[in-house]
């Protein structure tokens, strides 16, 4: 009787431990851009998995530029649709998810351990996920633009890495000149009317020693304002760089680079990893990676950019989705992304790992860079700001409007935001 | 004079007509009432401290004084003065070579139907990749006759010209099947009986065939002309608005304010603009047909 009792026992329980199992299954899904390597973040979801028992991760891949991206996340969040759990955002984002209330701020999950975990990353990560004090997200990779160049044909015409927007003219009309190849074109840069733009207009003012804003106001009147236009346009009328700059996105300079039609590009790091690695890539082995040039009298300057994962305030699984942050934004998953997509890591200690400088030689100096890149005005309504800039520098580019009338425009649109 | 139905009849008719008129209220009458309502209010997701205030009249004062607004609507205006006269041309000649009598016409009739079937955004997908400067199909052609190559999508000029190219393809096949349909509903006599006058072909078709079609035509002209003005996917896959925001029309205008920089306020405004000049549009439209039809 006794142990008819106990069979019966031992049936009900693992009954009930089967349903519980069952129903604590959980499918988390994380949103990811085109264009920051979906089957890399695939891979670390199965490892996840595996770790993992009872969670699964579902991939949802999203356009191929952060606009793109954006844009079709902000129906889902102002719907409040819960079908996201965690989202990949451009560093730009953090402050108008946290002004939206899109990201759900992650303080109370990290506890006593907030300092502790914050002080892990790279200063620039740290701060640019933590808005009015709030941790909104964590960082997944980090990023900058650098140039990149040509090692062959450098060496064939004995001219050195250029350290200045002149030489690098100089270096590229006389490799053009020599090389009598009507395809090759000696620089490239983001000039389509989309976020990467943006980089464009920052990075010769930067150089140049100017800033956009100066104690909070709209600081574009200085001369400095004038040279982001002054260089691209000499750049543009020397024909270093192709009339169509007005159509060129992000990933067209990598396509462009790997095809061996450019000798120098500004682009971020991932170009590395598919010039090395791509079937198609003509120019394996050949390319070099540097800071990008300074003018004359400035410093080098270049855009912070990169990745961060908000968990999503709409999400029904938020703890579950945290802990998923926490692995995706760990040392671990930063070694694993620098070797297999050559993303930078936020963690200065991966910069120095054995295996990782092994696929990726130019990180040993690319740490310092991306520690001193800026970012791009910090603003709620940097969406607005972004349109001003990459319309105007693209109208500028595409030769319809003047340096004037250009920064005029961009002036006149980003005053009511910085009022 | 009919005698007056009585009641329990008329309020079946109410009932049966009941479904209908719900789902119109649900579907058009109260989203076109949110809008409007919503264009009077300071509605900024980016900005939720403001709160969603009632601002009255400013959002309209805004557009009033936005250069940005006004050049999109010129655009979109502009589309709509070459497109639909463009596309009714190119329309009614596919129209006139379906209805010449082929042996197999399903081939013809889908050849038709391929271009309107295909997505907007697919259409200007592939016509941006067409217009590309260094690896378009229209750049090589006219490179191979000795001409320099275009900057088709990064000219302001030649970048309008691009879309509109692209949208009368698109669209020509919509015009071609309403008026192929209004083509094949002429009696053959008339013809007949012209042919036995002595009448040229370019008479038969200018007395027969353009007045019998006239239906047919107002038709097609009204549904081009409303997807007209909403012109979006196109020119948003082409060019994004650019170089610059030469090219942006006032959906593209509208759709940047709510779904990029969240301000839906504003962009409820717009909105109701656009939904203004469509009832105008249209209207005029309806109004001519109507009287054209009265006069019958």
């Amino acid at each position: 009787m006794k142990l008819k009792k106990l069979a019966l026992a031992a049936t009900l329980a693992s009954f009930i431990v089967g349903t519980t199992a069952a129903w604590s299954q959980t499918t988390l899904r994380i949103f990811t851009g085109g264009q920051q390597r979906p089957d890399v973040m695939r891979k670390i979801a199965d490892e996840y998995e595996k770790r993992t028992p009872g969670v699964k991760i579902a991939v949802e891949v999203g356009g191929a530029t952060s606009e793109a991206q954006q844009q079709y996340l902000n129906t889902v969040l102002t719907s409040k649709d819960s079908a996201l759990d965690v989202v990949l955002i451009d560093v730009i984002r953090p402050a108008q998810w946290a002004a939206a209330g899109w990201a759900e701020p992650l303080d109370a999950y990290l506890g006593a351990d907030k300092a502790k975990v914050m002080s892990q990353y790279m200063k620039a990560y740290a701060d640019a996920n933590t808005v009015n004090g709030k941790v909104i997200s964590l960082p997944y990779f980090a990023d900058s633009q650098f140039l990149y160049y040509r090692k062959d044909l450098l060496a064939k015409y004995k001219r050195p890495v250029p350290k200045t927007w002149d030489e690098l003219m100089e270096t590229s009309q006389i490799i053009m000149a020599g090389e009598k190849n009507p395809n090759l074109r000696g620089f490239e840069t983001a000039g389509a009317p989309i976020e990467g733009t943006v980089c464009t207009f920052l990075v010769p003012l930067w150089g140049e020693g100017g800033d956009m804003l100066k104690n909070g106001k709209l600081n574009l009147d200085t001369p400095e304002a004038r040279q982001p236009f002054q260089l691209l346009g000499r750049l543009k009328q020397a024909g270093v760089m192709s009339p169509n700059v007005g159509e060129i996105v992000t990933d067209r300079i990598r396509i462009n680079f790997q095809a061996g039609n450019l000798i120098f590009a500004q682009t971020w790091g991932y170009v590395w990893n598919r010039s090395q690695n791509d079937a198609d890539s003509k120019v394996k082995g050949n390319v070099g990676v540097a800071v990008l040039p300074a003018s004359k009298t400035g410093k080098s300057a270049t855009c912070i950019g990169g990745w961060q994962l908000a968990v999503s305030a709409f999400s029904k699984n938020k703890a579950e989705a945290v802990k998923f942050v926490r692995y995706l934004s760990s040392p671990e998953v930063s070694k694993m992304q620098a070797i297999a997509a050559s993303h930078l890591p936020v963690f200065p200690s991966v910069y120095k790992d054995k295996e990782v400088v092994a696929a990726n030689p130019w990180f040993e100096f690319a740490g310092p860079i991306v520690e001193t890149a800026r970012s791009r005005p910090v603003t709620p309504r940097y969406q607005e700001v972004s349109d001003a800039i990459r319309s105007n520098m693209n109208a500028y580019l595409s030769g319809t409007k003047t340096t004037d009338v250009a920064l005029g425009d961009m002036k006149k649109r980003l005053e009511p935001v910085f009022k | 004079m009919k005698p007056s139905k009585d009641l329990s009849e008329r309020a079946l008719g109410w009932l049966l007509l009941a479904p209908v008129g719900i789902l119109l209220a649900l579907i058009v009458i109260y989203p076109v009432g949110q809008l409007i309502y919503s264009s009077f209010f300071t509605i900024r997701l980016t900005e939720p401290w403001l709160g969603t205030p009632f601002v009255g009249l400013e959002n309209y004062a805004k557009a009033w004084e936005d250069e940005r607004f006004w050049g999109a609507l010129q655009n979109t205006i502009l589309y709509i003065a070459i497109t639909v006269p463009g596309s009714l041309a190119v329309g009614l000649g596919l129209a006139m070579l379906a209805n010449l009598p082929f042996k197999r016409k399903w081939p013809v009739r889908l050849a038709l139907l391929l271009p309107w079937a295909l997505p907007l955004v697919f259409a200007g997908l592939i016509f941006r990749w067409f217009f590309d400067f260094k690896l378009g199909f229209v750049n090589d052609f006219i490179t191979r006759f000795g001409f320099d190559p275009v900057p088709w999508l990064t000219n302001p000029t030649m970048a309008k010209i691009a879309i509109c190219i692209t949208i009368i393809w698109k669209s020509s096949s919509f015009m071609a099947l309403v008026l192929l349909a209004g083509l094949q509903s002429i009696p053959k006599s008339l013809y007949e009986a012209a042919e036995v006058d002595g009448a040229s072909k370019w008479v038969q078709f200018k007395e027969i065939t353009l007045p019998m079609l006239v239906p047919a035509i107002f038709v097609a002209l009204i549904f081009r002309t409303i997807t007209a003005i909403q012109t979006f996917d196109i020119p948003y896959a082409m060019t994004g608005g650019g170089p610059g925001d030469s090219t942006e029309t006032l959906a593209m205008y509208i759709h940047k304010n709510t779904l990029d920089f969240l301000d839906f306020g504003y962009g409820s405004a717009l909105a109701t603009i656009m939904f203004v000049v469509s009832i105008v549009a249209t209207s005029g439209y309806l109004r001519y047909t109507q009287r054209s039809a009265g006069r019958d």
